[in-house]
């Protein structure tokens, strides 16, 4: 196969994905069966709480590839034509993942309105003795947050996503059969609206769907932090796909050191753009010290009490975990072009991403004398349940497509540049 | 032959000729010998078998110089030179010194690099023997050569010549020291 690749890519048989696929279903099925106890074990809130961080990080992750793609259509990149194709591919998940979105929507209309995001109870009790109905901090932004506005965005996200990822794909596969200049023109088009729009609705969608969980707080970092984790989490998962398709004999003759060393460049300049929000957000908020903004550090690291919880060590596991770790095995050159290596960077970032991603979610589930409920707790395991249910629909979603076009884009006017990439 | 050469020029026709010819001066042993082109050709380092830069190690160094410096100073200046209260902070945090820190992280990084850069390639460079040979302005054209220096221990006239005419190099000159 390897020889015949650099010639003429052939398309994948239709049946090398499909048994894979159906597993892949099957695991994703069963995730989600096995999230459905948690309702009766720990109450539909806790419940509600990890799904919304199942979705939210196949969702970052399906955002950082559309992003990627557009961000390869926008420069007219050349040597990222032959990984884009299994981005195009990884982009079929959006439309599930509006649909797994569902359920939180429906929970919080159809069985209590505050399930998940508190402001939607005007009458729920907040500290202070009176409701929310009657908070000033809510009144002033309630033409924001309000049930209406929250499922129109919602649905907006989606509709935009499913709609930027669909105009890309039939562009790029198509021009595998015809070859026709005009589908590179026609992305360039995409690339350049669908930047804005992403840029807008990944902010929206950040602030709707986990910012608001606290809505005193502020943060203009906010959606920026996400997009470094949606970047860092396609990229991840880019490495992973490249080392199971070379392995698998796929990518043979077509990936070389250097494609490894640039992605791997990437993920470095991700790791650091990242730190360098996410610090941003913390500093100004120690450094003002105003108690509107701090108590949202406050909940993650201490009890009422005064005690040090559980979320301060989480914290410390970000800050050495998401940050350091990657940052300095990333700086060298042999790690980046080693396979199993930079395949293993790539798990650890999706690991911290996850973990980021319930740090920022979690502590929204307090107890009765208002701490955060603690990270190790059966909550967990509705969080993992989770993670496997969403992302088990998601990869499903990638393989049903992979085999529905050719491994590479052969026929994009890069794709030459892309074969012979060198530093 | 009065005094020992500065090396021997060959000259090659094509790319791939060099690289090929490149591959056998490099497996025979030699150390101080380069190969002059009219542009870059790609793999011709690993043709050369020459490893990567140390550069990236020079950086780090001073990289990991920026920051200690940036945490050290404001630790030193504001908790125990001149102790002083700012905004009712700490006398001395992590937090506050860490945009410092993180700048001089930077510029240090880049001193480091650029300067480690011109040591390692030994640039600038204003006189050199090959600039004596008649043909060389050609290397800048449509012309490949390779020299091999006098000074590598494994250089001896009648061999290098031999090894770089087994090798398919045309015109191979004495070079004046």
């Amino acid at each position: 196969m390897s020889s015949q690749a650099v010639t003429a890519p052939a398309a994948l048989p239709a049946e090398s994905a499909s048994p894979l696929a159906g597993k892949a279903l099957t695991i994703g099925l069963a995730g989600i069966a096995l999230t459905v106890p948690g309702i009766f074990v720990s109450g539909a809130s806790a419940v509600a709480h990890s799904w919304l961080v199942g979705v939210t990080f196949w969702t970052a992750i399906a955002i950082g590839m559309l992003m990627l793609v557009l961000i390869h259509h926008i420069f007219d990149a050349s040597w990222s034509t032959v990984i884009r194709r299994q981005y195009e591919h990884g982009l079929s998940a959006f439309k599930w993942l509006g649909l797994l979105f569902l359920p939180l929507v429906l929970a919080t209309f159809l069985y209590q309105r505050d399930i998940v995001w508190p402001w939607m109870n005007l009458a729920r009790e907040i500290h202070g003795g009176h409701t929310v109905g009657h908070d000033p901090l809510y009144l002033k932004k309630a033409s924001f947050l309000s049930p209406g506005m929250f499922i129109g965005m919602t649905a907006g996200f989606f509709l935009i996503w499913i709609f930027l990822s669909a105009r890309l794909r039939k562009a790029s596969f198509t021009q595998d059969s015809d070859g026709d200049l005009k589908w590179t023109y026609s992305n360039r088009v995409t690339a350049a609206m669908g930047l804005p729009l992403g840029a807008l609705t990944l902010t929206f969608a950040a602030i709707y769907w986990v910012k608001s969980l606290e809505y005193h707080w502020f943060s203009t970092m906010y959606g920026v932090w996400f997009f470094a984790n949606c970047a860092r989490g396609a990229l991840s998962i880019g490495v992973i796909i490249m080392v199971w398709l070379w392995h698998r004999g796929d990518y043979k003759g077509i990936l070389n050191n250097n494609h490894f060393h640039s992605i791997g460049m990437l993920m470095l300049a991700f790791t650091v753009f990242w730190a360098y929000v996410t610090f941003s957000q913390y500093f100004l908020i120690w450094n003002a010290n105003v108690p509107e903004e701090t108590f949202w550090y406050n909940l993650r690291e201490l009890n009422h009490d005064g005690s040090t919880n559980q979320w301060w060590y989480v914290g410390l596991v970000i800050l050495f975990g998401h940050f350091l770790i990657p940052f300095l095995a990333l700086l060298s050159y042999r790690y980046k072009v080693t396979k199993h290596v930079i395949r293993r960077i790539a798990y650890w970032i999706l690991t911290v991403i996850l973990i980021d991603i319930c740090y920022n979610i979690m502590p929204a589930l307090k107890d009765s004398h208002g701490d955060a409920v603690p990270f190790l707790s059966l909550n967990l395991v509705w969080i993992l349940t989770s993670v496997v249910g969403v992302g088990g629909i998601c990869v499903w979603s990638y393989l049903r497509s992979f085999p529905t076009a050719k491994l590479i884009p052969i026929r994009d006017p890069r794709i030459g540049e892309s074969l012979t990439h060198h530093e | 032959m009065a005094a020992q050469p500065y090396g021997l020029i060959a000259t090659f026709e094509t790319a791939p000729d060099l690289y090929h010819a490149a591959e056998q001066v490099r497996d025979a042993g030699y150390r101080f010998w380069d190969c002059i082109t009219p542009f870059p050709v790609h793999g011709l380092d690993k043709a050369m078998g020459v490893k990567r830069s140390i550069v990236p190690r020079i950086s780090l160094a001073g990289g990991i110089t920026g920051f200690i410096t940036g945490m050290s100073m404001i630790w030193w200046t504001g908790a125990y030179d001149y102790q002083l209260i700012v905004g009712g902070k700490p006398l001395f945090s992590p937090m506050f010194a860490f945009p410092v820190s993180y700048e001089l992280t930077i510029l240090f990084t880049a001193f480091a690099t650029i300067i480690g850069m011109f040591v390692v390639n030994g640039l600038p460079m204003h006189y050199h023997p090959v600039l004596k040979y008649d043909q060389i302005r050609r290397g800048m054209d449509d012309t490949f050569f390779i020299v091999i220096e006098a000074r590598d221990p494994r250089f001896n006239l009648a061999n290098t010549k031999a090894l770089l005419e087994k090798a398919g190099g045309k015109a191979i000159t004495e070079l004046e020291p």
